[in-house]
C-alpha cells in the first residue's frame, strides 16, 4: 500500500518546488478538521438552546 | 447574528484561500535570512490584529455593562476578552519561534515582544480577578472597570512605547515609525492574501467567542440568573 502511494505520487504536484504544496495540504487539512469541530461544537450548542 | 451562518463560512472560505494560496503567492525576498519565512506575516501578524479587534468588542461590551449592568453584556465582554487572549498567546509564542531563527533567540528583549508580554500579563490579571470574586454582579462590575483600564493599557505597551525605540521587528529601524509592520515590505499580491487573513483569522475568534458566549448563557439559564 506504501509503495503503490509513493509510485502514484513520484511524478504528482506533491513533490515540486521543495515539496510547498505537501505543506500546503497538511495546512488545508488542519484547518478543514478544525473547521469541521468547531462547527459540530456550534451545532450542538444550537440543540440545547432549542 | 449569533446564529447566522454566512460569516462563518466566510471565515472558512478566507482562511482556506490563506492557507493554500498563502504558501504560493509570490513573495518579495527582502535579505537572505527571511527568505520564505515573510509568509508568517499571513499568519502570526493576524494573530495580533484579531486580538486588538477583540479586545476592542470586549471593551465595547464592558462599557455596556457599566452603562445598564445587563450580565449578558459581562459574557460578551469575557468571551471576547477570553479569545482575545488566545490569539495574543498564540502570537507572542509563534513570535518566539519565529524570532528564534530570524534574530537568533527566542527571546531578544525587541521593545515590541516585551510590550506584547507586558500588554499580556495586564489582561491576565483581568482571569485572575474574575476568579478571585464569587458574587457575580461585583465581579462583572469590577472585571469591566478592569477589562477598561487593561485595553488603555494596550496603547502604551503596544502602540506607543515600541515607537520610541529601535525595534527588530519591520518598520522598526530608527525613523519608520511602526514597531510592527513595516507596509513598505508588504508587495501587493502579499496584501491580496494578507488583508483576507486578517478578516478570516478574526471571524474565526468571533465564532469561537461566540460559541463560549452561548455556553456561559446556558449556564446562567440554568442556575435561574436569567
Amino acid at each position: 500500500m506504501i509503495q503503490l502511494l509513493q509510485t502514484a505520487n513520484n511524478n504528482s504536484i506533491m513533490v515540486q518546488d521543495g515539496k510547498i504544496y505537501l505543506v500546503m495540504t497538511i495546512v488545508s487539512i488542519i484547518l478543514i478538521g478544525l473547521f469541521i469541530y468547531v462547527a459540530s461544537v456550534d451545532k450542538k450548542i444550537s440543540n440545547l438552546e432549542k | 447574528m449569533l446564529r447566522a451562518k454566512w460569516w462563518k463560512i466566510l471565515s472558512f472560505v478566507l482562511l482556506l484561500y490563506t492557507c493554500t494560496y498563502g504558501f504560493i503567492v509570490q513573495v518579495p525576498k527582502l535579505d537572505d535570512r527571511m527568505q520564505q519565512s515573510i509568509r508568517n506575516f499571513f499568519f502570526h501578524v493576524p494573530m495580533w490584529f484579531g486580538m486588538m479587534i477583540l479586545l476592542l468588542v470586549s471593551l465595547i461590551y464592558a462599557v455596556k455593562y457599566l452603562r445598564n449592568a445587563n450580565p449578558i453584556h459581562d459574557i460578551y465582554s469575557y468571551s471576547f476578552a477570553s479569545m482575545g487572549l488566545v490569539y495574543g498567546t498564540l502570537g507572542i509564542i509563534t513570535g518566539a519561534v519565529w524570532a528564534n531563527y530570524q534574530w537568533g533567540s527566542p527571546w531578544v528583549g525587541d521593545p515590541k515582544q516585551n510590550g506584547a508580554a507586558i500588554a499580556l500579563l495586564i489582561y491576565f490579571a483581568y482571569f485572575v480577578l474574575r476568579g478571585s470574586l464569587v458574587d457575580m454582579e461585583k465581579r462583572a462590575r469590577l472585571s469591566a472597570v478592569y477589562n477598561i483600564f487593561s485595553f488603555f493599557m494596550l496603547f502604551p505597551t503596544l502602540w506607543i512605547l515600541p515607537r520610541l525605540t529601535e525595534s527588530l521587528h519591520p518598520g522598526g529601524q530608527g525613523s519608520e515609525g511602526n514597531p510592527g509592520i513595516n507596509g513598505k515590505d508588504m508587495t501587493a499580491s502579499m496584501r491580496t492574501v494578507f488583508y483576507p487573513a486578517v478578516i478570516g483569522w478574526t471571524l474565526l475568534g468571533v465564532w469561537i467567542a461566540t460559541i463560549n458566549i452561548r455556553i456561559q448563557i446556558l449556564k446562567l439559564k440554568k442556575e435561574g440568573f436569567l
